[in-house]
């Protein structure tokens, strides 16, 4: 990891600093440990929605990561969650085949949707691509809706076959998430430090040089929207396991957007840290105010633009801060 | 014989229906473009706001929160409007200078709060909000034409028209294409970029208002029936080139027609579907938008 280090371009070192997956290493062992102890202390209501927010996170983390290594945004990640959620939800109902074997299955359509969506927009680049996402989440219900025979329809799908027989079902719908989230999140830290994931960061901040050094620009975008689409689907396999439930309303347009606002509350951070942040807004919010459901995209408006207005201004107030301590 | 029949009575009325909506979706398109060629900010939040000015304008005419009479209902719904993108645009103004994409996000984030405070007013219900318009149908070789019909073409001729002239021809005009060719050259040249913004984001919003007042005859009124109407509008800005607003205008029409033609012949159940791939197809074959292939590229 370190003679990687030494061969960073400073504008790379920032970035390595910002993405904190290799500073902040205890502090990611001690919050996983504290979330392995958790369920010992809560209660199952709250075992429940903690595996629901690591399903979220995973999300999150599928779509700061297109921001940060395609530099591009995504409104339509719903698409990439349904594919896992309802591979897994097919899987379970139709043949009674658990997650081993559900979610392998999940990360591969995901992964060639991702390139399959990717190609037709190779060229595609900032606004374009966001909208070409929005109406790819469009889609997303009327093709549930559609293929009912295979997905229920409106009524969706119950999960229900143990990942490991046994243990107590609420416990593994928890861990089983955690576990993903933290695998997905090792998953990244490790592509950080690839030769792969650097060349995508080339790509990214200079695509000339990029080019001169053999990583082609359509490369990067249909490899970033691959690994992207991947981990989204594993959002939505967890999505479905932990929440036990697959139906089209948890694939609507406005879940995509809560994915992206999560991932702007987080700062489009990939740490473990930060996803946990995102998917916990993402979570938590709509559960607290389920009483006033109007606030809820009051709420959402609010920190999106809370949360970017933060980021605009915090430097420019912390650079007038020091600059009136030199002076004084 | 029969198939020359269903020509004639699906065909021709499928196409003219699509040209009237596909002028409503011109109408939404060309607000989105406006603010796209000046300040290079996709208004995510287009939709929302002109669905919340359509519910206000029912708001003050029914009776639910005054009775005005239509006119005037309309008349503070557009001041209403008109403060609204003011504002928007105030508050992101600083990201617009920074990052097109950041400030492209927070316009998502005042999507959010315009569709929220939609719902804490005027709840979940839908309501109808129809127009004071001439109810009449007259048959023009073998044309069905209603009053609606004429009256759309006839606003939707108005309005754009008048926008050209502006853009065309007044000082304003110009400093908008200034603006849009090369901010910096026209800064230098001392022209107040903020301040064509704002006209851009103002026109944008009156649009937006006249296009979702058209549309919601045909339907009804609910927190996501405009929004849902501006979605094919970006369809059309996005064919379009999303630079141009004649492309806008030629790419509403498409839309229109294609969506009429799709819906009746093949399935309405796939038209969202529908929408992304005539989007990828449109961007792969016309990267910069239709009208650009037609000139051709100078060199």
């Amino acid at each position: 990891m370190s003679d990687h280090a030494t061969h960073l371009a400073p504008g790379q070192v920032i970035l390595s600093r910002l993405s904190g997956v290799a500073t902040s290493g205890l502090t990611t062992a001690i919050l996983v440990a504290v979330l392995i102890v958790m369920p010992v202390m809560l209660g199952g209501s709250w075992i429940f929605t903690l595996g629901l927010c690591f399903a979220n996170s995973i999300g999150v983390l599928a779509v700061s990561l297109l921001v940060r290594y395609g530099g591009e945004v995504s409104i339509g990640h719903t698409f990439f969650t349904a594919l896992g959620a309802y591979s897994v939800g097919v899987l379970d109902t139709s043949y009674g085949i658990s997650l081993w074997a559900s979610v392998p299955l999940a990360l591969l359509l995901g992964v060639m949707f991702g390139l399959l969506f990717a190609w037709p927009s190779r060229n595609l680049h900032g606004i374009y691509l966001a909208v070409t996402t929005l109406a790819l989440a469009l889609a997303v219900p009327e093709m549930i809706n559609n293929f009912d025979t295979l997905t229920g329809g409106y009524e969706g799908l119950y999960v229900a076959t143990p990942f490991i027989p046994g243990i107590e079902m609420g416990l593994q719908r928890y861990y089983v998430a955690l576990f993903l989230l933290v695998l997905v999140c090792l998953a990244v830290a490790r592509l950080r430090r690839s030769r792969q994931g650097m060349a995508l960061l080339l790509a990214k901040t200079n695509a000339a040089a990029a080019d001169a050094f053999g990583t082609r620009r359509v490369w990067a975008r249909l490899s970033i929207m691959g690994i992207s689409g991947g981990i989204g689907a594993i959002c939505g396999a967890a999505l479905a396991f932990s929440g036990s439930t697959v139906s089209p309303g948890g694939f609507t347009f406005w879940q995509a957007i809560f994915l992206l606002v999560g991932s702007v509350v987080s700062f489009y951070g990939l740490s473990l840290t930060r996803v946990l942040i995102g998917g916990a807004f993402v979570t938590l919010v709509p559960q607290l105010l389920s009483a006033s459901g109007a606030w809820i995209p009051v709420l959402y408006g609010l920190a999106l633009l809370g949360m970017i207005l933060l980021g605009h201004y915090l430097p420019r107030i912390r650079e007038m801060m020091s600059r009136k301590s030199e002076a004084a | 014989m029969s198939f020359w029949d269903s020509l004639l009575y699906d065909l021709f009325p499928l196409i003219w229906s699509g040209m009237i909506t596909g002028c409503l979706y011109a109408l939404g398109a060309l607000g989105l473009v406006m603010i796209f060629k000046c300040s290079k900010v996709v208004n995510f939040s287009h939709g929302n706001v002109a669905g919340l000015t359509a519910f206000l304008v029912y708001g003050l005419s029914s009776g639910m929160l005054m009775s005005l009479s239509w006119g005037a209902a309309v008349l503070v719904a557009l001041l209403g409007a008109i403060a609204i993108a003011f504002l928007i645009y105030s508050i992101i103004s600083p990201l617009v200078f920074e990052s097109d994409l950041t400030s492209t996000i927070a316009t998502l984030g005042f999507g959010l709060i315009a569709q929220g405070v939609t719902l804490l007013i005027f709840g979940a219900d839908i309501v109808a909000l129809d127009l004071p318009i001439p109810r009449f149908a007259v048959s023009v070789l073998g044309l069905l034409v209603t009053g609606y019909d004429l009256t759309v073409l006839a606003v939707a001729v108005v309005t754009i028209g008048a926008l050209f002239m502006v853009i065309d021809h007044t000082k304003l005009g110009i400093a908008f294409r200034a603006i849009s060719e090369n901010p910096f050259a026209a800064e230098v040249c001392g022209l107040n970029l903020r301040s064509v913004h704002y006209f851009a984001w103002i026109t944008a919003s009156i649009l937006g208002v006249v296009g979702a007042l058209l549309i919601v005859p045909t339907t009804f009124l609910s927190v996501t029936t405009v929004a849902t109407f501006m979605l094919q509008a970006f369809a059309a800005a996005v064919i379009g080139g999303f630079a141009s607003l004649p492309g806008a205008l030629v790419g509403g029409i498409l839309v229109g027609v294609l969506m009429n033609l799709f819906t009746f012949y093949v399935s309405p159940e796939y038209s969202s579907t529908f929408l992304l791939a005539v989007i990828l197809v449109a961007l792969n074959i016309f990267p910069n938008g239709i009208l650009q292939r037609v000139g051709g590229s100078r060199v």
